[in-house]
């Protein structure tokens, strides 16, 4: 009889204990009170981007409140898809990689913002139109551009960039910047270092399954490990070499890197993690002169972060969310993220000046031009098959630079695994 | 609730029994019984059991995390079979296990027989030997892959000073990015299947060393025919136990190589987790998981039988 009740007791607690984590409902919100908007995030202590919108936004519309709700950084877009498939996602959803946009988007999760209106000259906006409508807008946009250690260029008397260089002069100076201490340039181990230049620059587009316009980025990148200008790519991976240590610590006098590097340089020097010395940002160099020059507008690429609408918001708050993104997308939104660092996706004078006037920025005006002047084409073409793409590309990256397949045979056998486990076209 | 359950079971018990006798009492037993593992049941169910179901039946559809999950019959497994990453996937994975499996029974029983001695100390060095299993993976990968470098690590650093001009290129070579891989495998595992060995040790009977002993077998041979046939329970269960966490290698290959050199040290579980969690085709990982699920029962089962049909 004791035993009955035992069990009867245990099974009751345990029924309590799982009914209790299925808990959960939805409130209708009044139209007309004040609205809370829940808006999707990582790293929130160290990424100030969500909150200082958040509060622009409500400094204007103070009867809507914006709520941060944080992602591990890793695993976010991992994270939003359980919350998004358990319809438990942010009003606003926070599109962090571009591959991502088109699975939500034919999952049914975005609400279609065609009708938010931009401002004329914002950058990476196309990347989230897909058939015509746009499922997202874009608030901020790195482009990748090239660091370069002035002290270091002194030191060797080599000239320093202005703007008009190609691939070649880049290899050259790398070449007469290598010492025993310092290499000439630090190429960092994402295929995006050499893909993405060779994708922008060659105006390919990787869903069509062909990419012997790698081989000439590649060899240059091997010609260069050979000649000891910058530091081989198995020396990189085994070591675990950081981008912010080789150059921060003047290991390298050249980098290719995105403008998020710009806030996160300033800060390390500021803190003492990087060494103290005189740098600047100059245009990616290109292809060949045609594009060269501060007459010209450099080619290179860059993915925009943006914001989109949750399908399933309450009615009540869509024109809350939709006053959000266009926000965002304002010149207000742009002040705001310069100052605190960010490339925003709108830039003009005002805001390239507040971006500059940081303390700790560079102040040259090839900086400036490099940071303001380009032509970004898209890292991720928007297509479910970019994901599976790139991560074909990826193995073909590895596989080239650590030596152990040729750059033909690798490149061949990218072309026949995107035709036989994707498909093109 | 509580209270109903209380009421009703005096009744019950009271009753005479109809049947053989006892049947009600073993009916009631059971139900108890039934009842205390309850719990664990509801929690294995709802965690596992009822996944797996699911996952059965999304490998039969082309699910991308959202919305409809559209019925695609055997779609997904005709193309897992044509699928090159998945051949690739599915040889390393074999590669891994049938490298894996043996050195570290050889490692981990050694380790054992070492540390089954009276030796002063033992306790530290069982200890030590446990640490890699219980190390963060992540921490084991930074390090191993220093020890692993090419051109300034330790490793290559002893074998040119003993002669080896050409040392491999572990890590960044096709060729020995598995084998630096199994090396780490091993390394990490034998310390847990040592814990194991030795509790095996304990069970072979000191008078069967002793009478080998007297009838003048040398260490070799105790070890062949006392120490290894008492040991066989324990030596069957590391086996299966190896077998299945091999087939299964994910973290270890995700954190030291990430599948590369190019596609030179993919497995099956990091294809699942790059079809599925990296570009949304849940339906196509879901029949590679089940493919890895249907490897690991099939080599289990033939191992059982083998089992059975050598303690017969």
């Amino acid at each position: 009889m004791k035993r009955t009740f035992a069990a009867a007791a245990g099974i009751a607690a345990t029924a309590a204990i799982v009914l209790a984590g299925c808990s959960g409902g939805t409130e209708a919100t009044d139209p007309d009170g004040p609205i809370t908007l829940t808006l999707s995030g990582w790293s929130l202590d160290t990424t100030p981007e969500f909150q200082a919108l958040a509060d622009a936004f409500t400094e204007q519309n103070p009867d809507v409140t914006v709520e941060l709700v944080g992602y591990d950084p890793v695993e976010y877009n991992t994270l939003l898809t359980a919350d998004l498939a358990a319809r438990s996602g942010p009003d606003i959803i926070t599109q962090k990689e571009v591959k991502f946009v088109s699975t939500f988007q034919e999952g049914g999760q975005l609400l279609d913002v065609s009708d938010v209106e931009l401002p004329d000259g914002i950058g990476g906006a196309s990347s989230y139109e897909i058939d015509g409508a746009s499922y997202a807008v874009p608030y901020r946009q790195d482009s990748w551009v090239l660091f370069y250690n002035k002290d270091l260029f002194d030191a060797a008397g080599v000239e320093q960039p202005d703007g008009s260089w190609t691939w070649d002069d880049y290899e050259e100076a790398a070449a007469a910047l290598t010492t025993d201490a310092s290499k000439g340039a630090y190429q960092h181990t994402w295929q995006s270092v050499v893909q993405g230049f060779a994708n922008a620059q060659t105006g390919a587009d990787i869903l069509d399954g062909d990419y012997e316009h790698f081989a000439p980025y590649y060899e240059r990148v091997q010609a260069m490990e050979e000649a000891g200008s910058e530091v081989a790519f198995n020396t990189a991976t085994a070591n675990q070499l950081t981008y912010q240590g080789e150059f921060g610590t003047q290991k390298a006098a050249m980098l290719p890197m995105g403008t998020w590097y710009v806030a996160t340089l300033i800060a390390q020097q500021a803190s003492g993690e990087a060494n103290d010395f005189e740098w600047g940002i100059a245009p990616i160099p290109q292809e060949d002169a045609s594009t060269a020059g501060l007459d010209n507008e450099p080619v290179t690429f860059g993915d925009p972060t943006g914001f989109g609408i949750n399908a399933g918001i309450d009615e009540n708050k869509v024109e809350a969310a939709k006053d959000f993104l266009e926000f965002a997308a304002s010149e207000e939104a742009a002040q705001v993220l310069a100052g605190i660092g960010i490339t925003p996706a709108l830039l003009n004078d005002t805001v390239v000046e507040t971006y500059f006037s940081v303390d700790g920025a560079p102040g040259d005006d090839l900086s400036k031009f490099a940071f303001a002047e380009h032509e970004t084409l898209p890292e991720n073409p928007t297509s479910s098959r970019t994901a599976a793409i790139q991560g074909i590309l990826a193995d073909m990256h590895t596989a080239i630079l650590s030596g152990s397949s040729s750059v033909d045979d690798a490149i061949a056998e990218a072309q026949d695994r995107v035709a036989s486990e994707v498909g093109t076209d | 609730m509580a209270t109903s359950a209380r009421t009703a079971a005096p009744p019950a018990a009271r009753k005479v029994p109809q049947h053989r006798p006892g049947s009600k009492l073993r009916r009631h037993n059971t139900i108890v019984g039934w009842s205390f593992i309850l719990p664990n049941f509801l929690g294995f169910g709802l965690l596992t059991l009822v996944p797996i179901v699911v996952l059965f039946y999304m490998s039969f559809t082309n699910w991308n995390a959202f919305g409809t999950a559209d019925w695609v019959g055997f779609a997904n497994y005709e193309r897992l079979l044509t699928d090159g990453s998945f051949r690739i996937s599915f040889l390393n994975t074999l590669y891994y296990t049938v490298l894996h499996i043996p050195l570290t029974i050889v490692a981990s029983l050694g380790l054992a027989l070492l540390l089954n001695n009276k030796l002063r100390g033992v306790a530290f060095f069982r200890t030590a030997a446990f640490f890699p299993y219980i190390t963060s993976i992540v921490a084991i990968a930074v390090v191993w892959n220093l020890l692993f470098s090419p051109d300034s690590g330790p490793i290559n650093e002893v074998l040119r000073a003993i002669g080896i001009t050409e040392p491999p290129g572990w890590l960044t070579s096709p060729e020995w990015a598995m084998p630096a891989v199994v090396i780490v495998g091993t390394w990490r595992d034998m310390g847990y299947y040592m814990v194991l060995f030795l509790a095996g040790l304990q069970t072979v009977p000191r008078e069967l060393h002793e009478a080998a002993r007297m009838d003048g077998a040398n260490v070799w041979q105790r070890f062949v025919n006392v120490t290894l046939p008492c040991l066989r329970p324990t030596m069957f269960f590391v086996t299966v136990m190896l077998t299945i966490n091999s087939l299964k290698i994910f973290d270890l290959i995700l954190v030291m190589t990430g599948g590369g050199p190019g596609q030179s040290t993919s497995v099956i579980s990091q294809f699942i987790y790059r079809r599925g969690f990296e570009e949304n085709q849940f339906g196509f990982a879901s029949s590679a998981a089940v493919a890895l699920f249907f490897l690991c029962i099939a080599v289990t089962v033939v191992q059982f039988l083998w089992n059975k049909k050598r303690s017969v």
